[in-house]
């Protein structure tokens, strides 16, 4: 058991969490804002592979970070304004937004790179590691939190950020005000619209920050498809959170330690697909205690009125 | 007349749809420096080129509209079915392991093995459905997630208790299903099964249930004002039950036809990587979640799947030219809603 629960086991996990944890926090505004967002795979896609062109163009890390922001930024002006503006089904878009993006990110591998399946570079620099000064010699500790992308941190920096905007700012109520009641906001002098199309951009940008930690943190690679999934488990985690941005955390933290587990019971007698299985088990349980929250019911009436 | 003109306008959104994607499909040819009049007969030839790439289409074909059936019944009462994968997983799994293991005569393990997997597929649907009616649980977060589950258990069960050990390649599969009970082949050497004749009866029989039976009425008027279906009796959790399970059936039977006349064992992977389930809720969205409509749009988006595969054999255009005309159809195919929309608001304000 020692062996089982070591260091690096946390570490790995606050890793695989950050890709998971950005994009559900970017779904979490959206779904505040009345805007079930399942194209949040998509959107991290696009994110990783701009991120991996823009770094090969530039040779900046932090240029290539920016490229990926702002590609990823086009698309999802382009959701917004399908999903807003031409009042097209959001889930529809989303998921048709999804496509577009595998088939984009593929197609471009081959126009830009001409390899076909995965995209790797030895002269890619990856984001820094990033040692904090006194936390990395306190023992366990400084081992688990220290040393990874500034990705990661800047990600727990955004929870308490998202937190603190949401619920103690005034224009984070008027964004809850827009998502729980969009007439009585209007009628409030309230710019839905654009409090709309700003949290989609926002999301947009955690998304484009997902994207880049996937494909320059930890490995600097592309290969296609590479989210496998990761959006969906964000959204998820998203519903499992309540659109809370600690409840979102919490629920990524949850993901990303059985992810971690799962990779290192491998080793051990009981089969993957098991341990694999579980969170998807434990959202479906947790989804059974916490429900019928007013955005739930939201997200509900959009999905039942459509076709 | 007027009906004629409904047809037309009806008609006027997917074809321009059609063209739109084609147009861009046009530009990413460009951008790689292909030639685009080339390239586009290279699809044609490659999907509807000779008769053998035209039955290798409809077998494609075959799955995804199943599927996309089964997905516009769900569509059509306003549940978002997003779990087709998994339900298609599972009722492939059973399929396969009705037909290897159940004792007695072909023709009833044939029987058997087709009914396991509608009824595996419907059940993990409806369970879904169960979930949201009882519980009032998110369906399209729980389908979604049931996708996962399913898979999983399936990937889980033919890579330890029924995996196949008898060959040399370690893969994670079943042993394959006895030759007696493969579905036959419409044509000699051709890759179409007989499940494209499910596909098609399917169609046409959902299409008429929709139109003609009390259900599919009912089915309808859910989808389109759900507050008047229980003001006239509808009990919404159980045309939920019904609907999800027919839904879920349809998948099954998708997964069950391709181990039965394709695969001819289940292997892990074999269904989810091609993406059938993903298309087959493409081409619901694509013909509106009309059933008969859904068939024909599985068949154009198989084509530009397999025509995709003669782009990538001849030219060197890259095969996901056809994943761009795909997505860019479904992207403009929404903007339906927004017509009808608009034309809803002038009404309301003459």
């Amino acid at each position: 058991m020692d062996q089982l629960f070591d260091v690096s086991l946390f570490a790995s996990t606050l890793r695989m969490i950050t890709p998971i944890l950005l994009a559900a926090l970017g779904g979490a505004l959206c779904a505040r804002v009345g805007l079930f967002n399942v194209g949040l795979e998509g959107l991290i896609l696009i994110g990783a592979f701009s991120a991996i062109v823009g770094n090969h163009l530039t040779g900046s890390v932090w240029l290539a970070v920016l490229f990926a922001i702002v590609c990823v930024l086009v698309f999802s002006l382009l959701l917004a304004y399908m999903a807003i503006h031409l009042k097209a089904n959001v889930i529809v878009v989303g998921i048709s937004l999804n496509f577009l993006a595998l088939g984009l990110t593929t197609f471009s591998l081959r126009a830009i790179f001409n390899v076909k399946g995965a995209y790797y570079d030895k002269s890619m620099v990856g984001l820094p590691k990033w040692d904090i000064p006194l936390i990395k010699d306190i023992p366990w500790v400084g081992d688990v939190v220290s040393g990874h992308s500034p990705l990661v941190y800047l990600s727990i920096a955004l929870v308490a950020c998202l937190q603190y905007y949401l619920f103690k700012t005034v224009s984070g109520f008027r964004l809850l005000a827009a998502g729980q009641n969009p007439v009585a906001a209007r009628s409030l002098g309230i710019k839905v619209t654009h409090i709309q199309y700003g949290a989609v951009l926002m999301c947009g940008v955690l998304c484009g920050l997902a994207g880049a930690q996937l494909s320059l943190g930890q490995v600097t690679m592309f290969t296609e498809g590479m989210t496998a999934g990761r959006g969906f488990i964000a959204l998820v985690a998203t519903m499992l959170g309540q659109s809370n941005p600690l409840g979102v955390a919490g629920a990524s933290l949850l993901f990303g330690f059985m992810d971690a587990l799962s990779t290192r019971l491998q080793g051990y007698a009981l089969p993957v697909h098991f341990t694999m299985m579980l969170p998807y088990v434990v959202t479906i349980i947790a989804m059974f205690f916490f429900k019928d929250k007013s955005y739930l019911a939201e997200a509900r009436k959009a999905n039942e009125s459509s076709r | 007349m007027d009906k004629l003109k409904g047809i037309l306008r009806a008609l006027l959104q997917p074809l321009l749809a059609i063209v739109v994607g084609l147009g861009a499909g046009a530009i990413a040819i460009a951008i790689v420096g292909g030639s685009v009049t080339e390239t586009y007969a290279e699809m044609w030839k490659g999907a509807f080129g000779s008769f053998y790439f035209f039955t290798n289409t409809l077998s494609r074909a075959t799955p995804i509209m199943l599927i996309g059936l089964g997905v516009a019944l769900a569509f059509r009462a306003g549940f978002f079915n997003m779990g087709s994968e998994g339900q298609m997983v599972l009722g492939a799994l059973s399929a396969a392991v009705t037909a290897i293991y159940l004792p007695g005569p072909a023709w009833f393990k044939l029987v058997a093995a087709l009914l396991a997997g509608v009824i595996a597929g419907g059940l993990w649907s409806a369970f879904a459905g169960w979930l949201d009616a009882r519980f009032r649980m998110n369906l399209l977060i729980t389908t979604l997630l049931l996708n996962y589950i399913a898979s999983l258990f399936a990937g889980y069960v033919v890579s330890y208790p029924l995996m196949d050990r008898s060959g040399s390649a370690a893969m994670a599969q079943t042993v394959m299903v006895d030759k007696s009970v493969w579905l036959p082949k419409l044509f000699q050497g051709m890759s179409l099964h007989a499940g494209f004749l499910f596909a098609l009866i399917g169609a046409i029989a959902l299409a008429w249930f929709m139109r003609y039976m009390v259900k599919g009425y009912e089915i309808r008027m859910m989808g389109g004002n759900p507050l008047f279906a229980s003001y006239g009796g509808v009990n919404r959790g159980r045309l939920m039950l019904y609907s999800m399970f027919v839904s879920g059936g349809f998948a099954g039977l998708a997964g069950a036809g391709e181990v039965l006349g394709t695969q001819y064992r289940y292997l892990d992977g074999a269904l989810t990587s091609p993406g059938y389930a993903w298309s087959g809720i493409m081409a619901t969205l694509l013909a509106g979640s009309n059933p008969l409509g859904t068939a024909l749009a599985a068949i154009l988006l198989a084509a530009l799947q397999t025509g995709g595969m003669g782009v990538e054999r001849n030219t060197d255009v890259p095969l996901e030219v056809s994943s761009i005309i795909q997505a860019v159809l479904i992207l403009f195919i929404s903007a339906k809603f927004t017509y009808s929309f608009f034309k809803k608001k002038k009404k309301a304000g003459a």
